[in-house]
């Protein structure tokens, strides 16, 4: 009975707010911090303040140290790095603290919640066993008490089976509850401070709206400061109060969050607010228009993919990849495919190059029907039909200068004389915006935007009519994908080419798209035209997609008052 | 020479000569060991004046000085001498077993990597059935069937190297066919046997290089051992295995072993860090 | 025990008769077909001195004036059933040759193991634990400074030190408790560091792993991150590693045995290479396959069930993560 009544206290203490005296100074105050790396400085003077009960975004693009400062907070820095300057917590330097009295503050005064949730748990030790580690944090002696505060906490972040996550293996968890896991985790033994580095980048668009309630819940409820690390200006403005605006380890600007975000004074602040597709609905509508106007004709579809259906067998259990779907695309439109992992929008693709079979249906590109044919006859569709990948880091040969890999096409098609290719490609490497001077560079020495811009290239050079775009700018920074967003829409514009859009990122088809499908769970839930889909969807899974686009205005949920022995919505697990 | 143009192979543009060229001090000095024991094995006369075969028995087991840096044997021979005379057996047999082991491994394990289905079914269980075999005792039957010769010695030391060959590639080559950009060279009309020569080949061949290398200094360690136990040629031959050998009888003056045995350690220890270094800087 | 593995653990027991026999096959193949007929010109060989009588009896009893293709057939069903015919020099069965000397070529090599995987444990646990300043460097040098040391050479070394020097062991008393011992050290040596060499590569990856930052964020110290997180994940891997070096280890006690002036197995392949006495060498040969099959199946067959992230599906072993394709860098350890 006794321990009973322990538990019941020590839950009553876990979960209700004891309002500490607030002294004057913040909990976290970050002065003239620099990083470096060998000779190379990622952080230069960076300085903020993050106050209690507050939260802070360090937001920028890959390079710009926001990582490398919560690491620094967090004494992760890996070995060879050096950080001069100060980070006060609680008033202490915890760059000057020895080790041994640092120890002590992990976990139980700041906690982490990392950026991959796959990566962030042991893989062959239980989920529980690693739990144990954060409740033996709360200083609670009795083991039954700290697995039963584990598994109310487990309840209290939304997973729907505690016990079971408990006993699981990390992999046999999906990312989302990992990271329900992770941040359960991290709030167990109630930190002053949580430092979340990209919480949900490596999660779906849906999960990652879950998440981010769940995080900016817990953050108000337990009244924790929050540090968030991201990349992206509208859950940043979504979920803090105070901006941090980083580029090459420098900050540009920082400020009350609603001040920077509705109007930044830095030019690069600027930019990066007109860069992110979610705040700027409109920005590519004249170029869509114009491509439109100039080459839209009442001609049959370019594409026509009817009633087609493809069942993969994996491990014995049959999986309907797609099933029974349909579209058709106009000339010199976009349409895009839209859904999140194993939507079936990637299969949807590889049946429309001829990659797979579909078990029924019909697919014809340009009147030529795809479906059916041997690899020697797909050449000819190929001809007219190209396809720009993913991830420029694995799509182009790295023993190649870039040169040859835009040649490639032209040299295997037999296209005109070798006089008349080398000015294709000079053609195509121009049409795409990258320097000549690349052409004798290997794709090792070139960054992620410019491999992408030459594996545009290299799918234009043939001059085909039909491009297919698989998340052609998820693996790059937001600027660099306005960048070929632009590049795209233009080409379009000039050439009357017709795309096939696949994206998980609905904020930005609906800034260059003309037509939407929205795929779940290898179906088509529902289509039609961008204004009517984003203005007016149908199906619950559009509307839920919809909402996770994060708007730049701050959450209604933080704005209510808390109260004091809040309970969490149980949601479905992700 | 080989390990020159081995260099210019991973540093075809001048971009990465430059980055080439900027190598740790360690990898340096174990090329200038490498190129030492080239032109030990290429030029011998020019790095001694004495004879490997006619000692003068007056001066037998004499400690080294500085008019025998390696002292002199049982006959009076200069050690230093045998050991620079006998590098070039030592080192070209080294180079035979892996070109044995390269081109053939490489044959099979791109065969199997490439055609799949049943060809790589047929060819992985081969590789298992050589893999299953201790690789000392498949050399030392080979050898045994085929003849007591240096030349022999490196041809079985490179069948027993087949079966790495042939599985490092295979597993390079299935590695690279899955990679996006050879689906991409298909989606630009590439042919099979094109793709397969200008894109899987060269990609998967990178990571061969530093394990040919690695089995260099391999085989060297694997061929003195053949020599020690005398199933290469039999002396006045001076193989650094049966130099060591021969010292093994006469413990009471160490240096008959510690001195080749050094040189030895010395060859591969730097052929060892060189093959890291290819490795690292791919 | 699943369905699955159980018909995994069938499938890969096919593999290891198949590859068994294939093994056996392909060892006649090559003793009796390759050039050169070391048959009967050892037979012939008149330092020999047999009579023509005794070679054409010699050569009635081994089958050897059948064609290849029965002496092959006659060999393989003898060797499944046990039989591995008669040595062509001391007219013995082979398997009692084999016998004779086994026990103390397995003292030697599991002693072997033993010191390789002391060895590999100390030096690789010990860079995790020695600070960069006091002698992490030379432990991390171990591996590439054994992997390039002939064996025969460390035999030799220890003998002339502790022999000689120390006067520790005799070499004329081969099979003393310390004769043994050192003897063991120098076929351990070589092999612990193919085993160090991956340990280390292995602790330094999962060093660098995100859950170790996270965990490290959850206050736990060095050594605990060590126990509790880096030890198991980077060991695992190891179990393959040491079924892989059986091999080694069976070819290296045929140097050491001859270094050491020891009797076994090693000393029969040398007196059975000498006198190319065939049906001893096919039988010692295959005997090392035996064993490198048997003891990797049985590293296959354990891996399932230490380490939890593999899946067994359709009958194949499987692993969800990708990190963990062995790289070039430990090729050595993994394949020879």
């Amino acid at each position: 009975m006794a321990s009973q009544d322990r538990l019941t206290d020590t839950l009553i203490r876990a979960i209700t707010i004891a309002p500490a005296p607030q002294p004057a100074a913040p909990l976290l105050r970050v002065d003239n911090l620099s990083v470096s790396y060998g000779r190379q400085d990622v952080v230069h003077d960076v300085g903020f303040e993050l106050g209690r009960g507050k939260s802070l975004a360090l937001i920028g693009e890959s390079g710009s140290g926001k990582s490398t400062i919560a690491r620094a907070v967090l004494r992760l820095l890996p070995n060879g790095a050096r950080a001069s300057g100060a980070v006060q917590f609680n008033e202490q330097n915890l760059l000057a603290l020895p080790e041994r009295r640092f120890r002590p503050l992990r976990g139980r005064q700041i906690g982490f919640v990392p950026q991959d949730p796959g990566n962030a748990l042991n893989p062959v030790r239980t989920i529980g066993v690693q739990a144990m580690e954060a409740a033996a944090l709360t200083d609670e002696p009795s083991v039954a008490i700290r697995r039963a505060l584990i598994l109310d906490t487990f309840a209290k972040v939304g997973l729907d089976n505690p016990q079971r996550a408990y006993d699981s293996y990390p992999h046999q968890l999906s990312g989302g509850m990992l990271q329900r896991v992770l941040i359960g985790l991290a709030v167990l033994p109630r930190p002053a401070l949580l430092v979340a580095d990209e919480p949900t980048s490596a999660l779906d668009v849906t999960i990652q709206k879950r998440i981010l309630d769940l995080l900016s819940r817990l953050q108000h409820d337990l009244n924790i400061s929050l540090l968030l690390i991201t990349h992206d200006l509208a859950i940043a403005a979504e979920r803090t109060d105070t901006l941090v605006v980083l580029k090459n380890g420098v900050v540009q600007e920082a400020g009350k969050t609603s001040a920077v975000f509705s109007s930044p004074s830095s030019a690069y602040a600027r930019k990066l607010h007109a860069d992110v597709p979610a705040l700027n609905p409109d920005r590519y509508a004249r170029l869509r228009e114009t491509g439109l106007r100039l080459h839209r004709t009442e001609e049959a579809p370019k594409i026509e993919v009817s009633a087609v259906t493809k069942k993969f067998t994996v491990d014995g259990k049959v999986l309907t990849a797609v099933n029974d779907i349909s579209f058709a695309v106009a000339p010199g439109t976009t349409h895009a495919l839209v859904g999140e992992s194993g939507s079936g929008k990637t299969t949807t693709i590889r049946l429309l190059l001829g990659l797979e079979e579909p078990d029924s249906g019909e697919i014809s590109v340009a009147g030529e029907q795809v479906s059916g044919r041997s690899r020697e006859s797909l050449r000819a569709v190929w001809r007219h039909l190209q396809l720009v990948y993913q991830n420029p880091f694995t799509s182009l040969d790295p023993t190649w200068t870039v040169e040859h890999l835009v040649r490639e096409p032209l040299d295997r098609f037999k296209i005109g004389t070798s006089k008349e290719r080398a000015e294709q490609v000079r053609q195509a490497i121009a049409n795409v915006g990258l320097d000549e001077h690349l052409l004798t560079r290997k794709p090792g020495a070139l960054s992620g935007g410019q491999r992408q811009r030459v594996a545009i290239a290299r799918s234009l050079v043939l001059k085909p009519d039909v491009i297919v775009l698989d998340e052609p700018t998820s693996a790059l920074d937001v600027s660099v994908q306005a960048d070929i967003v632009e590049v795209l829409l233009s080409l379009q514009a000039r050439l009357g080419l017709t795309y096939v859009f696949v994206s998980h990122d609905l904020a930005l088809v609906r800034q260059l798209a003309h037509t939407v499908s929205v795929m779940q769970r290898g179906s088509i839930v529902e289509h039609g035209t961008v204004a009517d889909i984003f203005g007016n969807p149908q199906h619950p899974y559009t509307a839920s997609l919809l909402a996770s686009i994060p708007g730049g205005i701050a959450d209604p949920v933080r704005m209510t008052h808390p109260k004091p022995r809040q309970v969490f919505r149980k949601e479905q697990i992700a | 020479m080989t390990f020159a143009s081995n260099l210019t192979l991973s540093a075809s543009t001048r971009n990465s000569w430059a980055e080439a060229l900027r190598m740790p001090a360690i990898v340096a000095l174990s090329f200038v060991v490498v190129a030492t024991i080239i032109a030990w094995s290429v030029a011998p006369q020019l790095f001694t004046t004495y004879s490997p075969v006619i000692g003068v028995p007056a001066d037998k087991l004499l400690g080294p000085s500085t008019a025998h840096w390696f002292g002199t044997d049982h006959l009076g021979r200069d050690l230093y001498a045998r050991v620079v005379y006998g590098t070039a057996s030592s080192v070209s047999s080294a180079l035979v077993a892996v070109v044995i082991g390269v081109l053939a491994g490489g044959f099979i394990g791109l065969l199997a990597g490439f055609l799949g289905g049943w060809v790589d079914v047929v060819l992985a269980r081969l590789v298992d059935v050589l893999l299953s075999i201790p690789k000392f005792l498949l050399a030392v039957i080979v050898v045994t069937a085929i003849g007591f010769e240096t030349i022999n010695a490196a041809i079985a030391t490179g069948v027993s190297a087949v079966a790495i060959f042939a599985r490092v590639t295979r597993a390079e080559v299935i590695k690279t066919r899955q990679a996006t950009f050879v689906e991409a060279a298909f989606l630009s009309g590439g042919s099979r046997w094109y793709i397969l020569w200008r894109h899987v080949l060269p990609n998967a061949s990178r990571s061969v290089l530093p394990l040919a290398v690695l089995q260099f200094g391999e085989s060297i360690l694997v061929i003195a051992s053949l020599a020690f136990l005398g199933y290469g040629d039999p002396p006045p031959a001076s193989d650094w295995g049966l130099l060591i050998s021969i010292g093994k009888d006469y413990l009471k003056w160490p240096w008959l072993v510690y001195a080749p045995a050094f040189i030895t350690i010395l060859t591969v220890l730097s052929v060892n860090r060189i093959s890291r270094w290819l490795r690292k800087t791919d | 025990m699943s369905n699955a593995y159980l018909t995994y653990a069938a499938k890969r027991l096919g593999q290891a008769v198949v590859v068994i026999l294939l093994a056996y096959v392909f060892t006649f193949v090559v003793v009796s077909i390759l050039p050169g007929d070391p048959i009967t010109s050892v037979l012939r060989n008149p330092q020999n001195g047999f009579s023509e009588e005794e070679i054409a009896e010699i050569i009635a009893a081994q089958g050897l004036d059948k064609p290849v293709i029965i002496q092959l057939w006659n060999s393989l069903t003898g060797f499944l059933t046990g039989d591995l015919g008669m040595s062509m020099r001391s007219n013995r069965p082979v398997s009692t040759l084999i016998s004779e000397v086994l026990p103390s070529t397995l003292i030697l090599a599991s002693v072997g193991l033993a010191v390789a995987l002391i060895l590999a444990i100390v030096v690789a646990y010990g860079t995790r634990f020695l600070p960069k300043r006091y002698g992490q460097g030379l432990l991390r040098g171990f591996p590439s400074l054994f992997l390039s040391v002939p064996n025969f050479v460390i035999g030799l070394v220890l003998i002339h030190l502790f022999g000689f020097q120390l006067g520790i062991f005799r070499v004329i008393n081969p099979d003393s408790f310390w004769a043994t011992l050192f003897a063991a050290i120098a076929l351990g040596i070589p092999i612990s560091a193919q085993i160090a060499e991956v340990l280390i590569a292995n602790l330094d990856k999962e060093a660098e792993q995100e859950y170790a930052a996270v965990a490290r964020s959850r206050g736990l110290g060095q050594a605990r991150l060590f126990a509790k997180h880096l030890l198991k994940p980077a060991s695992l891997p190891v179990v393959t590693v040491i079924a892989l070096t059986i091999g080694e280890l069976l070819g290296g006690s045929l140097i050491t045995e001859t270094v050491f002036g020891r009797t076994g197995i090693g000393s029969l392949v040398q007196r059975s290479v000498s006198t190319q006495d065939l049906p001893v060498l096919q039988a010692i040969v295959s005997l090392g396959a035996v064993i490198f099959v048997l003891v990797n199946l049985v590293a296959d067959l354990l891996y399932p069930l230490l380490d939890p992230r593999v899946k067994i599906l359709g009958g194949q072993k499987r692993r969800p993560t990708t990190a963990d394709e062995p790289s070039i860098g430990s090729t050595k350890a993994v394949t020879s």
